[in-house]
């Protein structure tokens, strides 16, 4: 069941993966970051959320630009009204649901 | 901490982190599907999630192994999470207090999901047993998935897995908005952001556009605005 090729692919996988997630974590208590740093990090939430959406969410379904724009959509408005976010979700998922049974 | 704050603390992780749940299983299952058809066995298709625990990257390796060599995997793969240094800083700058070893362990679960949801979560309300929390349900559905995928990949009806694909994104509009709603600054900065990684991922690879993006517009958010931390 267990490929030699495999595990070492697993194996090297696990450790370029690991590193970028434990560097910082290794680095943290000797780093100390001047203001001007911590607003920067702070606004690295956003834009890393932005980049990851856009412009991703148009190829959810590269022959369906709409399933995601809309999915999309229904998620920022339930959002912006303050459902909580599991309800976000499930509404997005229902959403495109919904387009893939009537169109 | 005493332990009583840290049981509230890990239990409001779990419930932050229930999102990530809907997202995470059909993902995981999309995974485990394509990494059969490329030959990897159930239990390898598994051991690779418990082991690496990287979406993205595990997608890319399964569509990849078929075809390429292991040696062009890893490096992609590592291209692909040089996102998760950045990440990872964010994260470990609202843990200082927790010790060096706690940390190394819970660095193992950064990823897109539980860095957004933790980052957005007001600083007052982040520890590390919240984050534990909040990863243990990343962990969960992830290996979950894996194993439902890689067992019974073609019970889920088609139009439902589609469907599905729809949630991560779903997520990360959800984790905005708020915060949105709250400075419109921000709203200005995500435009920008956006419309920056869709010309980059022109002329870039997508991972190397979304961490170019990412930096490029942080930087020129610090310069144009005051953003305060909120509370």
């Amino acid at each position: 069941m267990l490929n030699y090729k495999v595990i070492v692919l697993i194996l090297g996988m696990t450790l370029v993966t690991y590193i970028p997630r434990a560097l910082p974590a290794m680095l943290s208590e000797k780093i100390h970051f001047r203001p001007k740093m911590e607003q920067f990090l702070n606004l690295i939430p956003y834009t890393a959320m932005a980049a990851l959406i856009f412009p991703g969410i148009f190829t959810v379904d590269t022959a369906r630009p709409e399933i995601g724009l809309i999915g999309g959509a229904v998620a920022a408005v339930t959002a912006w009204l303050k459902c909580p976010l599991v309800i976000c979700v499930l509404a997005a998922i229902a959403a495109d649901l919904l387009l893939y049974t009537v169109f | 901490m005493t332990k009583e704050q840290s049981r509230t603390d890990y239990v409001r992780g779990l419930k932050f982190g229930m999102p990530i749940l809907f997202g995470f299983i059909p993902s995981a299952i999309a995974y485990a599907v394509i990494a059969r058809q490329s030959g990897l066995s159930a239990l390898e298709t598994i051991l690779m999630s418990a082991f690496v625990f990287a979406g993205a990257s595990q997608m890319l390796a399964a569509g990849m192994y078929a075809q390429t060599g292991i040696l062009v995997i890893i490096l992609a793969t590592f291209i692909l999470n040089l996102r998760h240094i950045i990440m990872s800083t964010c994260v470990m700058h609202r843990l200082k207090d927790t010790r060096m070893p706690m940390k190394l362990f819970l660095s193992f679960g950064v990823t897109d999901e539980t860095f957004s949801i933790f980052t957005t979560t007001p600083e007052s309300l982040c520890s590390a047993p919240f984050l534990l929390g909040l990863i243990t349900v990343a962990y969960t559905s992830w290996l979950t998935g894996s194993a439902l995928g890689a067992f019974l990949s073609d019970l889920l009806p088609a139009i439902l897995s589609a469907s599905l694909g729809i949630a991560l994104y779903a997520l990360f509009i959800s984790l905005l908005m708020p915060n949105l709603r709250r400075d419109h600054r921000l709203i200005l900065l995500v435009v920008i952001t956006a419309a920056c990684n869709t010309v980059l991922s022109r002329f870039l690879d997508a991972s190397w556009a979304i961490i170019v993006s990412t930096l490029l517009c942080a930087g020129l958010g610090m310069l144009l605005t005051d953003l305060k931390e909120k509370e």
